[in-house]
């Protein structure tokens, strides 16, 4: 009797959880630009939410599903030059409205992952990440065979404000582009996570966990992968397109390696663990690389060691992180933990601005030695690093600063245990 | 007419390289019957499970499951015509919640299939199903568990929920109460003989009490042969049995 109530009263008001967070979402993409109205600001928000999409797809595979795909922006590229060859189409007086691009992109997507997954979904785990990386360079070599159809080097490129207006719109001004990038991100974030909730998408975690038994509970685990490959490489394609409206232009990097790893990075440094995870390290690492590149070019080297460290010390992820925080700070035992994490806060800032320091200092020697300018300054600090006194002082704080992490670090996971233990009980 | 037997062995081998593990085994397991299978450790108890599940090819032989050849199908083909089975080593979907683990274990059977365009929680029977067996286990209060933190017993009672809860008419459980206490153990075969009302179930078990309490049929596996089956009374009794394998536990028996 009782399990009947909770069972009728339950779908309602957790329909309501769901979706207010969705609501609130809608509500920030919309008012966005209104707080942060520059041209930087725009297009930083288009590539955080293209990001977004293409890690929330990327995760479909990796933390749904227990697939590492290390090819995974094949669906991306190839989704987005569809896209851009149909932009080419409008430009050309077809009525393909600018809105439209993202589905061409999404239609790519299937059907490249329903033809390469037929060669990567008969095999797991290790098998199945070579797999996926050798296609992707059997495809990047094909696409800079034919320069034709993809551009070559150069890749291809259209006008987005070049197809037909609707509502008066033709897409041209960086906020309209925004508009419908983020509307399309979001609709898209949706449907993934509703597919999170269907028969497939449970299947898929069930695969994850333990693929064999999901063959003597009736289904067949390497067409589930499939299914889900097909998936994942929609979602991706539509991000393909969603790039290819914000940056009217597509080129084989976009295919490559160098994209695909950029994607791992970013969903592994959110957590794969949870939803909302490589949405978060997508936004985070987009910043980065767009915040720091303009301050550095040594900004991939920080991305990398953020990620090493992450791997390491976080393996859930930022999303990892909160979730384990989560509960202690609800209940008050939050504040049991902060003197021993402050604690660990010198050690944390001397290793990392050690570290920055040895980083700009080798980039700067080795421009100055290219023949690039010298002088200005390294960290706020008057550093030249063709004297020793600055490698010195950088080594010592990286030292020191590891030293105090070693120290303090393990009495703050301490903490952590017996606050989290102490809910348990 | 006679009916065929739910599942009958004819002259299966198995070998893994040079190694025989099992020669010419034949048994037949009558509709409805609960058949044992015991033997000493190594005696291709457990590889016999993995041949008829279609875990491994066989070496030779044939498999016929109501009369019908299901010899060198898929695992999951044998589990669309039938055979449900439970794992020696406990094989869960350990980050899963309890009620999760049921749901998958049902969805095949209750129509949810591959299905991508509607929501999980929209089957009703599929629901219902899952909470009629989080009772039966007696796991109402694990439900939201992921099973990978459940206590030793509470995952053997869930390896056996994802076994029955797709209610196959043949049920296969290799060594289902393997670990657990006096009372986890009485616990367990109340619901192995509950949920087999009517079914066919062919198991593996250690503990003699289980067996003797539980199965209409004993078949005794040694060496990769069938030494001896039929009802428990005459497999007691059977010297080659005694000698082979019960030895000190037949004694403590009769």
């Amino acid at each position: 009797m009782s399990a009947t109530q909770t069972m009728s009263t339950v779908p309602t008001s957790s329909l309501a959880r769901t979706f207010l967070p969705w609501l609130l979402a809608a509500l920030l993409v919309a008012v966005m630009p209104q707080i942060f109205g520059s041209g930087f600001a725009i297009s930083l928000l288009c590539r955080m939410a293209i990001a977004a999409v293409f890690a929330l797809s990327f995760n479909m595979l990796m933390g749904q599903g227990g697939m590492m795909d290390f090819g995974h922006a094949v669906y991306l590229g190839l989704g987005g030059f569809l896209a851009m060859h149909a932009m080419r189409a409008a430009n050309a007086g077809w009525w393909i409205p600018t809105p439209a691009l993202p589905l061409v992109g999404a239609f790519g997507g299937v059907v490249m992952a329903a033809v390469g997954g037929l060669v990567v979904a008969r095999s797991t785990r290790t098998a199945f990440a070579m797999i996926t990386m050798g296609l992707a360079e059997a495809i990047v070599a094909l696409v800079l065979m034919l320069p034709r159809l993809f551009g070559g080097e150069e890749g291809i490129n259209a006008d987005r404000s070049g197809g037909p207006a609707v509502f008066g719109w033709d897409f041209g001004s960086p906020i309209e582009a925004y508009y419908v990038v983020s509307s399309w991100a979001l609709l898209a974030a949706l449907l993934m996570f509703l597919f999170t909730r269907t028969p497939l998408g449970r299947l898929s975690n069930a695969v994850r966990d333990n693929a064999e038994r999901v063959g003597f509970l009736g289904y067949d685990p390497a067409r589930v992968r499939y299914l889900i490959y097909i998936f994942s490489g929609l979602f991706a394609g539509l991000a393909g397109g969603l790039q290819a409206i914000n940056d009217e232009i597509i080129t084989a990097a976009n295919i490559g390696s160098n994209a695909a790893g950029a994607v791992l990075l970013m969903t592994f440094i959110g957590g794969t663990g949870t939803f909302i995870g490589p949405v978060i390290g997508a936004v985070l690492v987009t910043l980065m690389q767009m915040a720091l590149g303009t301050v550095t070019d040594a900004w991939q080297i920080y991305n990398g060691l953020i990620f090493v460290i992450m791997v390491l010390w976080a393996p859930g992820g930022i999303s990892g992180i909160i979730l384990a925080h989560a509960p202690l700070v609800r209940n008050g035992r939050g504040r049991l933990l902060l003197p021993s994490y402050l604690r660990t806060l010198p050690g944390f800032v001397l290793a990392i601005a050690g570290t920055v320091g040895l980083c700009e200092m080798a980039y700067r020697l080795q421009s100055i030695r290219g023949g690039g300018p010298r002088g200005g300054n390294i960290l706020f600090l008057p550093a030249d690093p063709e004297t020793v006194a600055p490698w010195v002082v950088a080594a010592v704080m990286t030292t020191v600063g590891i030293w105090l992490l070693a120290v303090t670090a393990p009495p703050a996971r301490g903490a952590w245990m017996h606050a989290s233990g102490g809910t348990q009980a | 007419m006679i009916r065929p037997a739910a599942l009958q062995l004819n002259g299966v081998y198995k070998s893994f390289g040079l190694v025989d593990v099992l020669r010419n085994v034949e048994i037949t397991v009558a509709a409805g019957e609960r058949h044992a299978i015991i033997g000493p450790n190594g005696a291709g108890k457990s590889t016999l499970f993995h041949l008829i599940t279609g875990r491994f090819p066989l070496s030779a032989g044939r498999i016929y499951l109501h009369g019908d050849d299901i010899t060198g199908r898929s695992s999951y083909d044998i589990y669309r015509l039938g055979i449900a089975r439970s794992f020696q080593v406990t094989s869960l979907f350990n980050r899963l919640s309890v009620f999760e683990n049921l749901r998958v274990g049902a969805m095949r059977v209750l129509g949810a299939g591959h299905a991508w365009w509607r929501l999980l929680d929209r089957y009703r029977p599929l629901r219902e199903r899952a909470e009629e067996m989080l009772e039966m286990l007696g796991l109402e209060e694990r439900r939201n568990v992921p099973a990978g933190l459940l206590a030793y017993a509470d995952q053997r009672a869930l390896e056996i929920g994802l076994a029955i809860v797709g209610g196959a008419n043949t049920i296969l459980l290799d060594e289902p109460t393997a670990g657990m206490s006096r009372h986890e153990t009485e616990r367990a075969v109340a619901l192995i003989r509950k949920v087999t009302e009517g079914r066919t179930l062919l198991v593996v078990e250690h503990d003699m009490g289980v067996v003797f309490d539980l199965a209409d049929r004993i078949s005794v596996l040694a060496n990769g042969n069938v030494i001896a089956s039929g009802p428990p009374s005459d497999v007691r009794g059977d010297p080659a049995v005694r000698t082979a394998y019960l030895g000190a536990v037949a004694e403590t028996l009769t």
